[in-house]
């Protein structure tokens, strides 16, 4: 749990609630991120205002440079705030005055259940309010609680009295825009049935909830008609679902604190940035760690680092050959480019280098992914080896006999890159094998460039068994071994000889009195013909006709 | 508005579901689209609304007051489009600039099959009345489509690239963000329909064909034709229980059988690609050429392979698309012309990949190779007779070196022995020709009955 924590803006006002011991149960645990379903919160704050509305569409203009403030700014932009609010008379807003209004309306202190309307309403009342007393410089703004809090401090007033009766809790994700009253802990405490009279209290026209008081009816019906009030405004209640997990565990976190207390955040430093993280680690090696919690800065290395690590780790696998070392490596360097979405031709060199390593260790996993980002990064325009890389893909696909991938390769290659001498062998070799030409695939097999032979060893021996089941019914009645090892390519005859044996048994094989070894072809058919079909598996199933 | 209810109060009365999906179709005439904008407001508009379709039904055919609700929001939902279809129309027509686009006739329209929807979940609309679900879904892509195209005209490329920071950034997403976003609709309906556990006459399982096919259309325009796959698994996993396709229009069964078709088609699973499209050939209307032609582009390639056969010129004759598709590369098969049938297909390339036919007709050489090959052998003459009146036999050894001369006769460029042994190999193997190699004679010992079997020698 601890990492989740750490981005809270520290309000030093609710430190000791947090440590308080308050009973467990009273809380709903704060669950730690399992998956990466959305990999960073701090991607998804600035998503494109048509994407999904972050805010109701009303408000998306002014916030949305709130959404995105820059990373661990030293100037904060000014206060859009302000300009919705033009002064009646000329006044000069002191700059803590303007923190002020920004904190309000940063990302991580928005409440869902607090209209844009209201906030502003009170923003204007407290600041009005100040200067009409000449207050404005005396006033500490920095631990002023915000327009937020203050809203849901008066709510919390008002509904005071009915409030033991209505432990009403209900869960974040479930209804966003649902004004959520949040009982004090202590009245909570103990209620381990907490969500059956949640499920009663969220219908109220259910007859034998809480007993029925009038004052619980009121109040209720009040929260109804600000929870249709927001619901009108269409884009509310996207604002959650686009909000990252960890963003509303914040969220959650901070009403359940502000539901008791008047916490009051004086928060020194900035709260979290919400831009990519910009990292300050000068480490040249470092593990790689799937991240559970947003990443922290002093844990990702800024670009500069990254290139030094890079080629740390190019000496070391040139000098130590180590690959899970240089898998690890690489793979932590790919995470910081990501965390901090650095995408230029630094990081395709970063994925080239580790797709290369990882298709001549054999390790298919990590070179798909470096692949499958490879052709995105290319389709942004960034400058590589493209066309070594798609020769690889073209390759990989007659692997995996991906037939419609295959086509749409094909469809996608420009006139020039089919005269590439790569994508070139590479297309020669789907054409070869479309056609059964054996003869032809192995002497391409012979002359693969780059690393092409490494996708090729892939499945060179289910085209050798392949050819070998033609040649077998075919020839009669016998062919010489020297003719199998040059037409498929073997390094030499005790090598043929050895996967004829592997594949075919003893007796296919006959060393006549000239010296010369022989295979008899009748024989051999069947064993070869079963060894193909087991080495295509599934694939050799279709296109059979 | 009073025509419309009018056709909206005889559709109920009579349980017709066509006559009812018409009424909320927006491809009427333009004047009539206007008329129903025109007769009420914003402000009004719902109670007119309710008035009308109140009113549309009397005695014990009386709607149910959900159902009424229902069919309030729905053509609230309609009227709006409308709204949203005329002032784009209009802004074309006038080359006004508007704040309308087909992105929000798309999104307006898609407000109305929500509605719908969830008129089938909660209000109970009943399951004669699906033709409207399969209008909106129509509607929906086409709406999907445009937006998309007239987005992507606009749309700076810089705009689409910086505004996304997701780590998938993947450009054909941006492109077809509308469709893609259809296509989710079109899911939730095939689910509406799939899902509905009420007996069969009266279950909304009786959309499910004209929801695939939609479905079918806008996965093979977002390029991504493998997702029918699980439209295809979860059909079948429920097909006891499934109305029969023979029972819908046939319209439906000949776009699903030529949907079926080539998703086999495109896994080289040829013999049910050819059932399916044969089946799609058959029922398809003599006067849908262009239906017909889609369908002959994968039933040729599919009869090459399984039969050997190639298109008559009578066949090819209406259609001459495929004439100039197909017509050279049957030439040169027909001629045994190795080289020129390669010559052909490179020619052809771009537009066979474009139909994804390309990796198919590549394996029409083989019947060019076989056609050559059986050509070399009739050109070999007879063996000299043993005996008098004997029937005469053909010279059934081949040397390697004369087959070669034949293949190498096209290109001009020699090819070596062991290359064309392989060749011959092949066309063993695939039993294109019967007979055996002899690696030391360096001949072919071809069978005295039937070398090229299939063809008559």
């Amino acid at each position: 749990m601890g990492p989740t924590w750490q981005p809270v803006p520290p309000p030093p006002g609710t430190s000791n609630t947090m440590a308080a011991p308050y009973p467990a149960p009273a809380y709903t645990p704060v669950q730690v991120r399992q998956t990466f379903g959305q990999p960073y919160p701090t991607t998804s704050q600035p998503s494109p205002p048509y994407a999904f509305g972050l805010y109701p569409p009303h408000s998306i203009t002014p916030t949305a440079s709130y959404t995105n403030p820059p990373p661990a700014t030293m100037n904060p932009a000014p206060a859009p705030a302000q300009e919705m609010e033009p002064p009646k008379k000329k006044v000069d807003w002191p700059i803590s005055v303007r923190h002020y209004v920004q904190r309000s309306f940063l990302p991580a202190n928005m409440d869902p259940t607090v209209t844009r309307e209201e906030m502003e309403a009170k923003l204007k009342e407290t600041i009005t309010q100040a200067n009409i007393k000449d207050l404005m410089f005396s006033v500490d703004w920095s631990t002023m609680s915000l327009p937020q809090e203050m809203i849901r401090e008066e709510r919390e007033r008002s509904r005071k009295l009915p409030q033991e009766m209505r432990q009403l809790h209900i869960p974040d994700n479930m209804s966003p825009t649902r004004p959520v009253a949040y009982s004090p802990p202590y009245a909570n405490s103990g209620s381990k049935k907490r969500k059956s009279s949640d499920l009663s209290e969220s219908a109220p026209w259910r007859a034998g909830n809480g007993g029925g008081r009038l004052e619980d009816r009121v109040s209720f019906t009040s929260d109804r008609g600000q929870q249709q009030q927001s619901a009108q405004e269409p884009a509310a209640p996207a604002t959650t679902s686009a909000k990252s997990k960890f963003q509303k565990q914040l969220e959650k976190r901070q009403k359940r604190f502000d539901g008791g207390y008047k916490s009051t955040y004086r928060s020194p430093s900035p709260p979290p940035s919400t831009g990519p993280v910009v990292g300050t680690c000068q480490d040249l090696e470092k593990r790689y760690l799937r991240l559970t919690a947003p990443p922290i800065p002093s844990k990702v290395r800024p670009e500069p680092v990254l290139r030094q690590a890079l080629e740390h780790v190019k000496r070391k696998w040139k000098s130590e050959q180590n690959y899970n070392y240089a898998c690890d490596q690489f793979k932590s360097i790919r995470q910081d480019l990501t965390v901090q979405l650095i995408r230029n031709e630094f990081t395709v060199e970063v994925y080239e280098i580790h797709a290369r390593i990882a298709l001549e260790k054999g390790d298919i996993g990590e070179y798909n992914q470096c692949q499958t980002q490879l052709k995105a990064l290319y389709q942004r325009g960034l400058k590589g080896r493209e066309t070594e890389f798609k020769a690889y893909r073209i390759l990989y696909f007659i692997y995996s006999a991906n037939r419609t991938a295959l086509n749409d390769v094909l469809a996608d290659l420009t006139p020039a890159e089919k005269k590439d001498a790569a994508i070139k062998h590479a297309l020669d070799v789907r054409s070869a094998l479309a056609l059964g030409n054996y003869h032809r695939f192995f002497r391409l097999y012979n002359d693969t460039p780059k690393m092409g032979a490494y996708l090729m060893d892939m499945f060179v021996v289910r085209e050798r068994l392949a050819a070998l089941c033609n040649i077998c019914k075919a020839y009669l009645p016998s062919v010489p071994l020297r003719f199998v090892t040059e037409e498929l390519y073997f390094e030499s005859d005790s090598e043929a000889a050895q996967f004829i044996l592997d594949h075919a048994g003893r007796e296919v094989l006959v060393e006549k009195d000239d010296g010369d070894v022989i295979v008899k072809t009748r024989e051999a058919c069947r064993p070869f013909e079963a060894a193909r079909a087991a080495a295509f598996g599934r694939i050799d199933i279709k296109g059979q006709i | 508005m009073d025509a419309l209810f009018s056709d909206f109060a005889d559709a109920q009365r009579e349980g017709n579901g066509n006559k009812l999906a018409q009424t909320i179709s927006p491809a009427h005439s333009d004047e009539k689209l206007r008329a129903i904008w025109k007769s009420c407001n914003a402000h009004s508009v719902k109670d007119v609304l309710k008035h009308h379709i109140h009113n549309s039904s009397s005695g014990k055919n009386r709607l149910p007051q959900e159902e009424v609700k229902g069919w309030v929001e729905v053509f609230f939902c309609y009227w709006k489009a409308i709204d949203d279809i005329l002032a784009v129309q209009d802004s074309a027509t006038n080359g006004k600039a508007s704040h309308s686009s087909w992105t929000t006739v798309y999104e307006s329209w898609k407000d109305l099959l929500s509605a719908l929807h969830r008129g089938y979940l909660s209000n109970g609309f009943e399951a004669w009345t699906i033709p409207c679900l399969y209008v909106a879904g129509k509607h929906l892509r086409v709406f999907a489509i445009k937006a998309d195209r007239e987005r992507n005209s606009n749309a700076s490329f810089d705009s689409a690239a910086a505004a996304n920071f997701e780590d998938d950034f993947n450009p054909e997403s941006e492109q077809n963000q509308k469709l893609e976003d259809c296509a989710r609709q079109l899911n939730r309906v095939f689910n509406l329909c799939l899902s509905d556990r009420a007996p069969i006459d009266e279950s909304r399982k009786w959309g499910i064909y004209y929801v695939i096919n939609l479905l079918f259309k806008t996965y093979f325009k977002l390029n991504s034709a493998t997702l029918s796959k699980n439209v295809l698994k979860a059909l079948s996993a429920g097909k006891g229980d499934m109305p029969p396709l023979i029972a819908f229009p046939k319209s439906q069964q000949v776009t699903f059988n030529y949907y079926e078709g080539v998703l086999h088609f495109l896994e080289e699973n040829y013999v049910e690609a050819e059932r399916h499209l044969t089946e799609a050939w058959n029922l398809c209307h003599k006067g849908a050429m262009a239906n017909k032609e889609l369908i002959l582009t994968y039933l040729i390639p599919c009869h090459l392979l399984t039969t050997h056969t190639l298109p008559s010129q009578k066949l090819l004759e209406p259609y001459p698309r495929l004439q100039r598709l197909f017509a050279p590369l049957a030439q040169c098969i027909k001629k045994g012309e190795l080289h020129a049938f390669d010559l052909a297909l490179q020619d052809g390339e771009d537009e066979f990949v474009k139909r994804r036919i390309y990796l198919t007709l590549e394996r029409g050489r083989d019947i060019a190779l076989r056609n050559l090959l059986r050509k070399v052998f009739i050109a070999g003459g007879f063996e000299e007779a043993k005996e008098e009146g004997a029937k005469p036999v053909r010279r059934s050894r081949v040397s390697i070196a004369e087959f070669a001369a034949a293949i190498s006769l096209g290109s001009q460029e020699t090819i070596d022995n062991d290359e064309v042994e392989c060749l011959l190999a092949n066309m063993i193997y695939k039993n294109l020709m019967k007979g055996y190699i002899s690696r030391e004679r360096g001949m072919v010992v071809l069978s005295k009955n039937g070398a090229f079997p299939g063809t008559g020698v």
